[in-house]
């Protein structure tokens, strides 16, 4: 029986990055959430293999400047869509990285994709989520499937 | 050498690195870092992340493992690939050790001093 990665895995994997290289503070990032709406940003990297699928990490605006600062140790109001893009792109990258090795294997890791807004993943359903606040900003780890594996 | 198409990777290895008394290059993939090696760099360890645009991290251990000139320096996997077949097939290739992100510092200095580049 394949072993899916559960929503409180994820939550562990996405709080050992953010307290590694984020905040130093495991209390830093809270369960719940409200989902990101409005001005958010999405990094997301795809795997394909025994696994096909994709890791998807989704924040606000905000939380996305702040996590760019801190990685770039900048003053959010000084972060660029770039720092923006390649803070999201490596966080993604290491939580999706983590989480693939939790699935069957063996899987290829694509290069993070990222977006400002929602990405779209045609064919894959979310198989697993996680809804976090950081910083008083929501964030949102979602495992998803390609529709043809999951069935 | 710390080589890692995310800027912000680098910056972090890079200030590790210093503060462990190195001097630092970077690259943003496989390709431009050898490049450097072949432009003169001879760094006594490069940290190396696998999944990287133009050349990953395999291909550039690959391309130094085949050269006798660079056969002197220690390659360090420094990636999200965490399953068993690709630490093998890393290891297998020439790289001396493999640390998975998330990382400490600490982590980082605990494998240089394993590899006898770092002197506690």
């Amino acid at each position: 029986m394949t072993y899916i990665p559960s929503a409180d895995d994820l939550e562990v994997i996405t709080r050992e990055v953010w307290t590694s290289f984020l905040d130093g503070d495991p209390a830093g990032l809270l369960p719940g959430g409200s989902g990101a709406d409005g001005d958010r940003v999405t990094g997301c990297v795809h795997l394909s293999g025994a696994y096909t699928g994709s890791i998807m990490l989704q924040c606000s605006g905000p939380a996305a400047r702040d996590a760019a600062a801190a990685l770039f140790s900048m003053q959010p109001t000084d972060v660029t869509q770039t720092e923006v893009v390649d803070a999201i792109g490596e966080l993604a990258n290491m939580v999706g990285g983590n989480v693939k090795s939790m699935l069957p294997g063996p899987s290829a890791l694509s290069l993070p994709a990222v977006v400002h807004g929602q990405l779209a993943v045609p064919g894959a359903q979310v198989v697993r989520e996680v809804q976090l606040t950081w910083r008083g900003e929501p964030l949102v780890v979602s495992l998803w499937q390609q529709a043809a594996a999951a069935a | 050498m710390v080589i890692d198409d995310s800027s912000a990777m680098r910056l972090i290895l890079g200030r590790i690195m210093r503060g462990l008394g190195f001097d630092v290059v970077e690259a943003p993939n496989g390709a431009e870092a050898i490049a450097r090696l072949q432009s003169g760099a001879m760094p006594e360890i490069a940290l190396v992340d696998w999944n990287m645009p133009v050349m990953d991290g395999l291909a550039f251990v690959n391309a130094v493992r085949k050269e006798e000139k660079w056969r002197q320096i220690t390659l360090m996997m420094v990636t999200t690939e965490s399953e068993q077949s690709q630490i093998v097939r890393a290891l297998a290739a020439g790289a001396h050790e493999y640390v998975i992100k998330p990382f400490t510092p600490d982590a980082i200095a605990d494998k240089l001093a394993l590899l006898g580049v770092l002197a506690y």
